[in-house]
């Protein structure tokens, strides 16, 4: 299946436009607008504050948008509950990792074959085969199944749902800063699961401060500063940007 | 001695009740014994004006009982984090009254009475001893669909929900489904013991189904503890063995069981299958310790 999406020319999954979000006055998003194709990694980067969770909470469905629409799959999201998103192929992880804590390891990841099944109406086939491969990737081929999920670290948590996300095999994958409190070596193995994800045609959008991941791996990055976009770019045009630069080292015009 | 065993395990069906939606899906109700009695009541009346037998009683005692839990979940689940729970204590103070009040059906005051007893295919149970084969053999499969049922994608959504609804929402679990599905289960393990106990014992009066018996399931299970159906086990067991040594103390059982379920929530908030566990535990570590010593 995923041979048949990497031949076919790249396939737009999310539309947002104009998506604006106010909590009474303040205004968390401000018109955004972008695109997320099959196979691509979007980057989302910005200072904190910025709006960048609130605008996964929106894509996911936990906000409605104050105003403008969000497309995915060519269906309009607006008033889905969260839960129909993600039956119709939208993963998500958390900033801070959201596990279930009385389960054991095995139960967290099965969640994931779960979901794939829930979506297919049919049992995944060869779970055992892809998920050594994930398990793999994600470096956490030592652990015991049958531990309770607290015997892991931080990072291995955060690392295993991304294992449970790309485990029910999503269209598309919104990681909020996957790498946060992360080590160095553990933030390799968030960029061996994003390469994975694209390898299977699951367009990426990734929330990071680690700029060293985001340049490296994301396609394009847009830029929120204060719940605007400011900029839009290749890695390369974005680490030129002055207004980027501002926003992020201060002294911009609107801080 | 046999009664108080085929008691017990009606009891304990519904702890096991209690260990689905609050074990396993962490929503707790006060409503168990009412949803309980809806299941006497209908067996009961089923057996008493209609010449089905007692398997179809039993069979629309359950799916009566589940219905209506479900269908109440729907409109209750609405409600979040605790308002279930008061929710769940009105359900129980209006079934009671309507246990109570309900003449036709229920008997009113003076009761349901002359409830044939098991009849299956024409075998007549009509010794305790038949009666307990009859509960025992429902006690052990209620248990393995329970077991059934916590390694079943659908026990793995209750779990989801009770250990995180924002997560499981992200994996396409519909929370006021899944949760009323759990109510609605609940209802029916509620409805089988409702069944048994009309044939068991013969006679309904609404004074069997009433919140301080609902509270009694809770405690039985906070005993016992909420990880697993040994949890509901151990705790019915212990209740029903305290409460016939002691019945002479009767009229302080109340107060027993109260501060013990305080002590026991301070001390050991897993309950006492949970202390067992981590008895084993701190066993354990000594002995690491003491190796580690050594060498």
């Amino acid at each position: 299946m995923s041979g048949s999406i990497k031949n076919e020319s790249p396939k737009t999954l999310l539309v947002l436009d104009g998506v604006c979000k106010n909590f009474g006055g303040v205004i968390a998003n401000d018109h955004v607008s972008f695109k997320l194709h099959s196979g691509e990694v979007l980057g989302l980067i910005g200072p904190n504050g910025a709006g960048k969770t609130t605008l996964i909470n929106l894509i996911t469905g936990i906000y409605q948008p104050t105003q403008g629409t969000i497309t995915f799959l060519g269906q309009p999201m607006n008033g889905l509950p969260t839960h129909k998103r993600a039956m119709l192929g939208m993963g998500r992880t958390f900033q801070h990792p959201h596990l279930l804590g009385r389960c054991d390891i095995s139960t967290n990841i099965i969640m994931g074959a779960d979901m794939y099944n829930r979506r297919h109406g049919a049992a995944k086939e060869d779970i055992d085969g892809e998920l050594s491969e994930l398990l793999e990737c994600a470096g956490l081929e030592n652990i015991k199944m049958d531990d309770p999920i607290d015997k892991l670290s931080y990072g291995q948590q955060k690392l295993l749902e991304v294992v449970r996300v790309l485990l029910s095999q999503p269209r598309i994958m919104l990681l909020d800063e996957p790498a946060a409190g992360l080590n160095n070596r553990e933030g390799q193995y968030v960029a061996a699961l994003i390469k994975y994800a694209v390898s299977k045609g699951i367009g990426v959008l990734l929330i990071e401060h680690s700029m060293e991941l985001v340049m490296s791996i994301c396609d394009d990055i847009t830029v929120l500063n204060f719940g605007q976009q400011i900029a839009f770019g290749t890695p390369a045009e974005i680490q030129n940007d002055e207004e980027v630069i501002h926003a992020y080292l201060g002294g911009a015009k609107n801080a | 001695m046999t009664h108080v065993l085929s008691m017990a395990i009606i009891n304990y069906l519904c702890v096991l009740s209690v260990y689905v939606l609050l074990g396993l899906c962490g929503q707790n109700s006060f409503a168990q014994a009412g949803l309980w009695g809806v299941g006497a009541y209908m067996a009961g009346n089923v057996l008493i004006h209609t010449a089905m037998g007692s398997v179809a009683a039993f069979v629309i005692a359950i799916v009566g009982t589940a219905l209506l839990a479900f269908g109440l979940g729907f409109a209750f689940f609405r409600l979040r984090m605790y308002y279930f729970t008061f929710a769940s204590i009105g359900l129980m103070t209006i079934l009671n009254g309507v246990f109570m009040n309900w003449e036709p059906v229920t008997g009113g005051a003076t009761g349901l009475k002359n409830i044939p007893t098991f009849n299956l295919f024409g075998l007549v149970a009509d010794s305790e001893v038949s009666k307990f084969y009859i509960i025992m053999t429902i006690g052990i499969a209620a248990t393995i669909l329970v077991e059934v049922l916590f390694s079943s994608p659908l026990g793995r959504s209750f779990m989801a929900i009770r250990d995180n609804e924002m997560c499981a929402n992200s994996m396409g679990i519909n929370s006021l489904l899944t949760k009323s599905i759990a109510f609605g289960i609940s209802g029916a393990l509620c409805g089988a013991a409702g069944a048994l106990y009309a044939s068991l014992s013969g006679y309904l009066s609404y004074q069997s189904f009433t919140y301080a018996q609902s509270t009694i399931y809770l405690v039985m299970i906070m005993i016992g503890g909420t990880v697993s159906p040994v949890g509901a086990i151990a705790g019915t067991i212990i209740i029903t063995v305290l409460s016939e040594c002691f019945r002479s103390l009767q009229n302080y059982m109340q107060l027993i069981y109260g501060l013990g379920v305080i002590i026991l929530m301070i001390v050991q908030p897993e309950g006492l299958l949970g202390g067992w566990k981590s008895l084993h535990e701190w066993i354990d570590k000594k002995r690491i310790s003491k190796d580690a010593a050594r060498s």
